[in-house]
């Protein structure tokens, strides 16, 4: 038996009041994904730690190394809990796998819903193409912003079970660090994607760029010639000033936040004056 | 500026009246293809079909009204207003359907609409629940789960909640079966009898001419001409055929008045009458029947007739 239209309890309208909300809504099973592979990540590394601290076997193991390996990978007082998550989280592949969340999706951000060509009946509502990516990119912004607590969180709270002691102040400017660079790569894929209307262009374009700018910064170190260019890198401003042992660069982030948004500038002005996924 | 709506009828006008208008508007994609020189309007309380076959042009009129895409030359007003500097106070007032209709795999028809509904900050829930349920459109299931008839009903209640003054529909009845094609038509009547006007693409004939007050024909993205249903309809001729038990006179028919053509051969008589039929009705039941079929061609044959004679 059928109940008849008329006794049914309709449950009304569901929230997703904003494009904001939509985009956070569509983008939460990747959103914990990628939160649980940080902090898992994390994990791993805290483990470990205890095998390397006031451990004097590695400290001299390291000083043997040439001192170009020590520079490029950030071996300096590996043995210290600062430098040990300088040199095995925070010197690639928590900043990467950041920034790599941030071009996937912001990437995704238009030029997903382009090519999905859901586009259509979205911009068919009263809503300005500007408000549009507006609220996208402030979902990108929030997003990473769960994903960089996460890893702070982890370090911060669960460093201390593994013997792993670092200054909230020097683990927030590195993170902060991290999460600045992953938001400008994220707007540059955002503005590619809206100029372009492809997410793989995006993609491919925007993570050469970000690896360039994690090479440049980190060989700069080492090859005398690229120094004077290493100011290039949105990395060498974030993450190539080692915040874990020098603390916040406020002009360095301040240029970041700068460029993020002149990318974010012409994401705005370049996907207003185009004619959509013909 | 947008002029304001006309408080009887809630239809908007422009300054000659006409709800939307195109004005030697062309695009030309680089691979080809587009409009080139469009001109045409289309007026309040109207249903305006937008016929011509796949690939001539329908889907990117449509789609230059909304300012998804700008034209190259020409200018497109809607209500009065510049399709692309008033483009968001237009939207407010326009329903769409697109022709590619996609929906958020994610979500449930519940949501998506639900979505629409407070970006457009408006419509209330209890009539995007009536339009649902007229159609029996199972809001709670995922959009993934849907068929393309079920997506199809989402796009309908989507572009016609809140009552806009405008419909833009792509190919409405695409994937729908003929009862619901039924009841989309009756709801789009309803909305031009309300005084609101809709705007429809397809590629069938015999479907703009059900809803339709006006067709408008393109061809390679040019619009080949206009015509208004009621007068294909008068120029529709019927086909009948008789036989008789006795071999009739040769003029016996040929010469009432509306038959256009006429062939005896031997007790068989074709006729086609266009206009009044009753003269005609009357000399057969004046004369010795044997057996009467009567035919109407589809207007697809006539418009086309009809477009054939006029180039």
């Amino acid at each position: 038996m059928t109940t008849p239209p008329e006794l049914q309890v309709d449950a009304g309208p569901t929230r997703l009041r904003t494009i904001f909300a939509r985009a956070l809504r569509e983008e939460r099973g990747a959103l914990i994904g990628w939160t649980i592979g940080i902090v898992a990540f994390c994990l791993v590394m805290l483990a470990m730690y205890p095998t390397v601290h006031g451990n004097a076997g590695f400290s001299k193991l390291l000083d043997a190394y040439p001192e170009a390996l020590r520079k490029l990978f950030q071996l300096q007082d590996y043995t210290t809990g600062a430098g040990y998550l300088r040199t095995e989280v925070f010197s690639f592949v928590a900043p990467l796998l950041l920034t790599l969340f941030a071009v996937l999706w912001g990437s995704d951000l238009t030029a997903g819903e382009e090519e999905r060509r859901t586009i259509d009946l979205l911009l068919a509502n009263p809503i300005s193409r500007r408000r549009f990516v507006s609220e996208k990119w402030l979902a990108l912004v929030v997003g990473t912003i769960v994903i960089a607590a996460a890893l702070e969180g982890a370090l911060g709270a669960l460093g201390p079970l593994f013997k792993l002691h670092v200054a909230w102040s020097a683990l927030t400017a590195a993170v902060l660090g991290s999460w600045l660079f992953a938001v400008a790569f994220g707007t540059f894929a955002l503005a590619l994607g809206a100029t372009t209307g492809r997410r793989g262009i995006a993609r491919g374009v925007t993570t050469t760029i970000a690896l360039a700018s994690y090479l440049l910064a980190t060989f700069s170190q080492l090859v005398s010639w690229l120094r004077p260019v290493r100011n290039l890198s949105l990395w060498q401003h974030t993450l190539g000033v080692d915040p874990l042992g020098t603390g916040f660069h406020w002009w360095r982030l301040g240029l970041v936040v700068a460029v993020t948004l002149v990318f974010g500038a012409f994401a705005l002005w370049s996907f207003d004056r185009r004619d959509l996924a013909t | 500026m947008l002029e304001t709506q006309s408080p009887t009828t809630g239809a908007p006008s422009g300054s000659d009246g006409a709800v939307v208008r195109f004005d030697g508007v062309t695009k030309i994609y680089r691979g080809g293809g587009g409009v080139r020189n469009l001109t045409l309007n289309v007026q309040p309380g109207e249903v305006f079909g937008f016929l011509g076959p796949n690939g001539a042009g329908k889907t990117t009129t449509i789609r230059l009204l909304l300012d998804l895409i700008r034209p190259s030359a020409g200018t497109i007003s809607v209500f009065g207003g510049d399709s692309r500097r008033d483009s968001v106070e237009i939207r407010r007032r326009v329903g769409y359907l697109p022709g590619d209709l996609a929906l958020y795999e994610q979500l449930s028809a519940r949501d998506v609409l639900s979505h629409f509904a407070h970006l457009r900050g408006g419509p209330e829930w209890s009539q995007i629940h009536s339009l649902a349920t007229t159609l029996e459109l199972d809001l709670d299931r995922p959009i993934r789960s849907l068929s393309r008839g079920t997506r199809q009903k989402v796009g309908i209640v989507a572009a016609l909640m809140g009552e806009p003054d405008l419909l833009v529909l792509d190919e409405p009845t695409s994937g729908l079966d003929p009862l619901v094609q039924r009841q989309v038509h009756d709801m789009l009547r309803a909305a031009a009898t309300a005084g609101r006007s809709v705007f429809l693409s397809s590629h069938v004939l015999s479907e703009v001419a059900q809803v339709a007050d006006r067709v408008g024909l393109i061809r390679d993205g040019e619009l080949v001409t206009v015509e208004r249903v009621l007068d294909l309809r008068q120029r529709a001729a019927h086909l009948i055929d008789v036989r008789l038990r006795q071999e009739p006179s040769r003029d016996a028919f040929a010469s009432l008045p509306g038959v256009t053509v006429c062939t005896v051969s031997g007790r068989d008589v074709h006729l086609e009458v266009t206009g009044d039929l009753r003269p005609v009705v009357s000399a057969i039941a004046a004369s010795d029947l044997e057996d009467l079929s009567v035919r109407e061609p589809s207007l697809e044959e006539v418009f086309l007739s009809f477009y054939d004679n006029a180039s």
